[in-house]
C-alpha cells in the first residue's frame, strides 16, 4: 500500500498539526524541562554560550565579561557542549525539525530571491540577538517561559512584541512588496 | 475568466499572503489565482485566509517543499 495515501501518514506526518496541538505539546514539554533541569525553557541564552565558545576557540577570553561572571555561567562554559543541556536541546530542535520536514517530504533548499533578503536577515538576526541578550531572554525564555512562570515581565514583553510586529510589518510591506 | 500566476517561491511569511491579497483584489470574479510557494507556513495562512474570504481553494503539491495554491475568486 502506498504510504502517501495512508490516512495516518497524512494526519500525523504530512499535514501541519493544528496550532492547539502544538500549544498543548509545548506546554507539556516546558513543564518537563522545568521539572528536570530546574530552569525554564530558553533558546537564545544558549547561543551566547556558543558565541563564547567560538571566541575562546580563537584565543579570546570571556572570564572578565559581566554576562559570564556568575559561577553557574563559568561552570557551563567549562563543562563543554556535551554537559550543556540547553545546547543539546537546541541541537535536538534543529534535528527534530529536519526529521519532520523529511518525513513530510517537504525538504527543499531555497534560493535567495534578492540581496535585500540577506540584508534583512542579517540585520534582523543582529537586532534579535542583541535584544534577547540585553533583555535577558528571547520570545521563548522571556515571553513563553516568563508567562508560564506567572511573571509580569512576560506580559510586558508580549505587549511590546505586538507593537514591534506592527512596526516590522509596515517595514516589510514598504521594502519587500 | 483568466488565470494569473504569482511566483512567491523564496519568499517567507507573511509576504506570500500579502501579495496574494493584493493580487486577488485586482482580479475579477471567476478569475483564478495560482500562488506558487515553497514556504510551509504560507501553506497554512494563504489557504486559511482565502477560505475565510469565501473563495474556492485547492492545494497542489508540485515537488518536495513546493506547492501551488489555486484560488478561484467567487465574490
Amino acid at each position: 500500500m502506498d504510504i502517501k495515501k495512508n490516512k495516518y501518514y497524512k494526519l500525523w506526518l504530512k499535514d501541519a498539526w493544528p496550532y492547539i496541538t502544538g500549544a498543548v505539546l509545548l506546554s507539556l514539554f516546558q513543564i518537563v524541562t522545568l521539572a528536570t533541569t530546574g530552569n525554564p525553557w530558553g533558546v537564545s541564552g544558549v547561543l551566547a554560550t556558543w558565541g563564547a565558545w567560538m571566541y575562546e576557540a580563537v584565543g579570546g577570553s570571556v572570564d572578565k565579561w559581566y554576562y559570564f561572571a556568575s559561577e553557574g555561567a563559568q561552570k557551563s562554559l567549562e563543562g563543554g557542549l556535551i554537559n550543556h543541556g540547553g545546547s543539546i536541546r537546541n541541537i535536538g530542535i534543529i534535528i527534530g525539525a529536519l526529521i519532520a520536514t523529511l518525513l513530510s517530504s517537504g525538504f527543499k533548499i531555497k534560493k535567495l530571491k534578492s540581496w535585500k533578503q540577506v540584508v534583512a536577515a542579517v540585520l534582523g538576526g543582529l537586532l534579535m540577538g542583541y535584544g534577547a541578550r540585553i533583555g535577558f531572554g528571547c520570545n521563548i525564555g522571556a515571553l513563553f517561559s516568563g508567562i508560564a512562570s506567572l511573571s509580569l515581565s512576560g506580559w510586558v514583553y508580549a505587549v511590546f512584541l505586538f507593537l514591534g510586529a506592527i512596526f516590522g510589518s509596515k517595514l516589510l510591506v514598504k521594502y519587500f512588496m | 475568466m483568466k488565470e494569473v500566476e504569482l511566483d512567491c517561491n523564496g519568499e517567507a511569511c507573511p509576504i506570500p499572503l500579502v501579495k496574494a491579497e493584493n493580487k486577488l483584489k485586482e482580479m475579477e470574479i471567476g478569475d483564478v489565482l495560482i500562488v506558487q510557494i515553497d514556504h510551509s507556513c504560507a501553506m497554512k495562512n494563504v489557504p486559511e485566509w482565502a477560505r475565510k474570504e469565501g473563495h474556492n481553494v485547492e492545494i497542489e503539491e508540485i515537488d518536495d517543499g513546493e506547492w501551488e495554491i489555486i484560488i478561484e475568486k467567487v465574490k
